[in-house]
């Protein structure tokens, strides 16, 4: 791997009592899109804070471009922030927001205009530069403070929650602009958000927090397929989440009946749970069912309908359909050995890596 | 309908007040400056003023004395105002500057006559470090002096708010681009604090005009100020027409002055 | 960073030091014997002694407090119904017309103020004493009520009333059920405000009170005038020992309102 762009190394941070950060470990390379996702108060800010520097380390390092970064103020650091409430300054149109930081540096007039106009093109607001700030949407606001970060050619954008204060549909459309603008401009993104959908959507790797803590890192797909603990899988999309028994190597027990997994390297007869997305059920007859339900509610979502099930046992059920299904009907439930992901607990993210590895490698 | 009834009620005494307490008596201090000692139309107050020097040099004395009262109140609130939004318990540090607006503006006076005095505390100190004794009391220094003591308060406090309204994110998104503590200040803090500078020049700078208690007490006589022109004209010569001229220069004044530092007001909007 | 750190404590430290020394300076004094604020003379409670036999004073102090209270509740009755009709006018010209002739009298300097007041009731033939003091205080606190009631009214806005007129309310329940529970701390500040404004005020009452009454500040000045007295240093000590307790009651009512008021939103943060 290539040197990392950023490096934290063994962070930790608190305020009075409560600790915000507990021994942060975290690399991150060169011209990817990085997301920190978690619920409020999980320590993603923080973190973000000890890279733009506004936030001091009580321990640990961090290091930029291969530097040790601790010590340096904000304003000499190559990262540029996109705040949450956008923080522009009032008492300046959109051009010389924009231009604020070129005008620190004694750049040359036309080369300010002739920045900033691309700037403003490159986030599509050509035109905008004499509007004052009370005059913008909330959109707008939102791509004048991405054009004033972009404009200084930091290594490394810092996104705090920029998206939070949007409505349903811009939020959609941002989310593309911002993807398309970091390959186009080809830094690094560090991306915050409580937003699961968002994080899957945009990121090239998510980390996952909570209570200070990174529990688990990695593409979108591996954090949405593999889910390392019950937090990750609840807090990650929809999920059926229920308790089992790892009988032997690919073989796990839940609601009373053994079933065929694709995990292993557990002890025999260790309790687990087991999660299963909604949208791998698959609703068929009773006879071919591996699991019998009974219909409770359904909700038409659009592309397909959310349906809540009961089973013999008295287990709750999410599935997904593209077809309705009578309330009150009883029908079967099939799934493949692979919709199953089995997770042991209080397993650290080196060990369920290294878990992994070892069954992996043998297919 | 009933609303309107209702709105008419609640505003007869009101408007009974702003037409008698607020409309007639500017009016009246307009009239009167139109009238001699024996209350004959005349012009001659309004000619007085501005062809004798001294009420021409008088008024001028008052508006430089105002300024520089002004200046030094600014000079050393702002920074106390900056300082005090940073503290940790910043709204009891503030009550507890207020608290001293609670005293009688007189009584802080009197207290300036016994340090002031020939034999007080400040001449003491002044012999102690050799430089001996001098004429404080009745000198334009201790009128200056006592009104800056007095303003301070009434300076900090509108400034203190417009630091308070000041977004942290907006310091951090400064230095964020790059800005030094000195860029940060002169771009974004002063610009955006400004509001409150003007509304602290407005509270102090119009009464500085006028504190002519402060000029008999302290400044002797020989600090006039249009304020103690108008009180001389009014209680002790008795030429209410000239008392009403200077009212009316006075007024004018403040006019300038409000108009001046006017957008305070319309600018403090923008946080929305 | 510590260091600057200590530099800006030593600073704010500094000017709480010069606020509060002529205050402390007055009061130390007002312990010494003998009769100047020159050398402190050795502890005595004589001139607090000498205060409680000073029947003048004492009517004078009681005069105040008369003025002070009737004024302020006049003024709170006459503003609070004023800032109702303000805030129930729809047209922004109307209202920005009459809330700058709101404010003339806040902004207007005290002599002018008194100036014209002593006209106004010159030309009425008002025999110059408690009555036009009386009037001349609810004059000039009226203005400072509304100011303090009508952010209140606007907070509460309109879907609230609205709400309350969907459920059948009718004007008067709407105004005493709604509206008046809501804009009760813009009431209680704006009284509290006028009070202060009352007891603090020199120059208006200077202006229109008559030979037979007086007002503390009056009587303060009237003193001051003729030099050193340590009964006003005992008084001012009174006085500060009052204020203080003002104060300090204030802060913990603010506080105590708003730990109700945090109470309360998690509260509704546990319904919800």
């Amino acid at each position: 791997m290539a040197q990392p762009i950023v490096k934290l190394n063994h962070v930790s941070k608190s305020y009075g009592d409560s600790t915000v950060l507990k021994d942060i470990n975290l690399e991150l390379e060169a011209g990817k899109f990085y997301t920190l996702l978690g619920p409020s108060g999980s320590g993603k800010t923080t973190i973000l804070q000890t890279i733009s520097g506004f936030t001091s380390v009580d321990a640990g390092d961090v290091y930029f471009d291969g530097q040790r970064i601790n010590e340096l103020p904000p304003n000499r650091r190559k990262v540029n922030t996109v705040f949450q409430d956008y923080a522009l300054f009032p008492n300046m149109n959109v051009f010389d927001n924009v231009a604020f930081g070129l005008t620190l540096q004694n750049v040359k007039k036309a080369e300010i205009t002739r920045r900033v106009t691309s700037a403003l093109k490159s986030v599509h607001l050509n035109g905008y530069g004499n509007r004052e700030i009370s005059e913008l949407s909330g959109g707008q606001k939102q791509r004048v403070a991405i054009a004033r970060a972009i404009i200084m050619e930091p290594k490394m954008l810092l996104l705090d929650e920029p998206l939070s204060a949007l409505d349903a549909k811009l939020r959609r459309d941002m989310q593309y602009e911002l993807r398309e603008l970091q390959q186009r401009l080809g830094i690094t993104f560090l991306f915050i958000t409580h937003d699961q959908e968002e994080a899957l959507a945009m990121s090239d790797e998510i980390f996952v927090m909570n209570d200070g803590v990174i529990l688990q890192s990695g593409t979108p797909v591996d954090i949405y397929d593999e889910p390392i603990n019950h937090f990750v899988a609840n807090f990650i999309g929809e999920s059926n989440i229920l308790n089992g028994v790892m009988r032997e190597d690919y073989v796990v027990e839940f609601v009373g009946k053994r079933f065929e997994c694709e995990d292993a390297g557990m002890r025999p007869n260790e309790p687990v749970e087991v999660v299963m997305r909604p949208e791998d059920l698959t609703i068929t007859t009773v006879e071919n069912g591996k699991l019998v339900v009974t219909i409770d509610t359904q909700l038409f979502r659009g592309d397909y309908y959310e349906i809540a099930a009961t089973d013999d046992d008295g287990n709750e059920w999410l599935i997904h359909s593209t077809n309705s299904v009578p309330d009150n009907s009883r029908v079967g439930v099939t799934f493949a050995p692979n919709d199953i992901h089995v997770m042991r607990f209080n397993e650290s993210e080196e060990d369920f890596d290294a878990r992994l590895e070892t069954y992996e490698t043998d297919d | 309908m009933k609303s309107k009834t209702a709105n008419l009620f609640y505003f007869i005494p009101y408007s009974l007040w702003l037409f008698l307490f607020v409309v007639a008596p500017v009016a009246l201090i307009l009239y009167n400056s139109f009238l001699d000692i024996n209350h004959h139309f005349t012009l001659a107050n309004y000619t007085t003023f501005f062809k004798s020097g001294t009420y021409l040099m008088m008024t001028l004395n008052s508006l430089w004395y105002a300024l520089l009262i002004t200046l030094v109140t600014l000079l050393i609130s702002y920074p106390t105002a900056y300082l005090l939004s940073h503290l940790k318990h910043k709204q009891l540090w503030l009550l507890l500057i207020i608290l001293p607006t609670w005293i009688n503006l007189l009584l802080k006076a009197y207290a300036f006559i016994g340090i002031f005095n020939q034999t007080g505390v400040a001449n003491q100190f002044l012999s102690f470090i050799g430089v001996g004794p001098q004429q404080l009391l009745f000198t334009n220094f201790s009128f200056i002096f006592v009104a800056t003591y007095i303003q301070i308060p009434f300076m900090i406090m509108p400034i203190f708010n417009a630091m308070e309204d000041l977004n942290q994110s907006y310091i951090n998104a400064s230095h964020d681009l790059g800005a030094t503590n000195w860029q940060t200040f002169r771009r974004v803090i002063w610009p955006m604090t400004l509001p409150g500078v003007k509304a602290g020049v407005q509270t102090v700078f119009i009464p500085s005009l006028s504190l002519f208690m402060l000029t008999r007490l302290i400044g002797g006589n020989k600090v006039i100020t249009l304020g103690t022109a108008i009180e001389e004209h009014f209680l002790i010569t008795m030429n209410w027409g000239m008392g009403s001229t200077i009212g009316v220069v006075l007024i004018v004044a403040m006019v300038i002055i409000m108009v001046l530092t006017g957008d305070a007001k319309s600018r403090g909007g923008f946080q929305k | 960073m510590t260091k600057r750190f200590k530099f800006s404590n030593l600073y704010l430290l500094v000017v709480f030091i010069i606020l509060y020394a002529p205050i402390l300076f007055l009061i130390a004094f007002s312990f010494s014997e003998g009769d100047s604020m020159s050398h402190f003379q050795g502890f005595t409670l004589s001139h607090y002694s000498a205060l409680l036999r000073d029947s003048r004073l004492i009517i004078i102090v009681l005069q105040t407090l008369l003025i002070a209270l009737l004024s302020s509740l006049f003024a709170t009755i006459i503003g609070t119904l004023g800032a109702l009709g303000i805030n129930q006018t729809s047209r922004t010209i109307t209202r920005n017309t009459i809330l700058s002739f709101n404010n003339i009298l806040i902004v207007s300097p005290d002599v002018i103020i008194g100036a014209s007041f002593l006209i106004f009731f010159t030309a009425l033939q008002l025999p110059l004493g408690f009555s036009t003091v009386l009037l001349s205080h609810i004059a000039f606190s009226i203005p400072i009520v509304v100011l303090m009631v009508l952010p209140k009214l606007r907070e509460l806005g309109t879907s609230m009333v609205s709400a309350a007129a969907d459920l059948g309310a009718t004007n008067w329940q709407i105004l005493s059920k709604i509206v008046f529970p809501f804009i009760t701390p813009g009431i209680l500040s704006g009284f509290f405000m006028a009070l202060t404004y009352s007891l603090d005020d020199f120059a208006v009452t200077f202006f229109v009170t008559g030979n037979g009454f007086s007002t503390l500040s009056v009587e303060i000045y009237s003193r001051a005038r003729q030099g050193i007295s340590l009964e006003i240093n005992a008084l001012s000590g009174v006085l500060f020992v009052f204020s203080l307790l003002l104060v300090v009651g204030y802060y913990f009512l603010n506080q105590y309102q708003q730990s109700r008021k945090l109470k309360r939103t998690t509260r509704e943060e546990d319904i919800l």
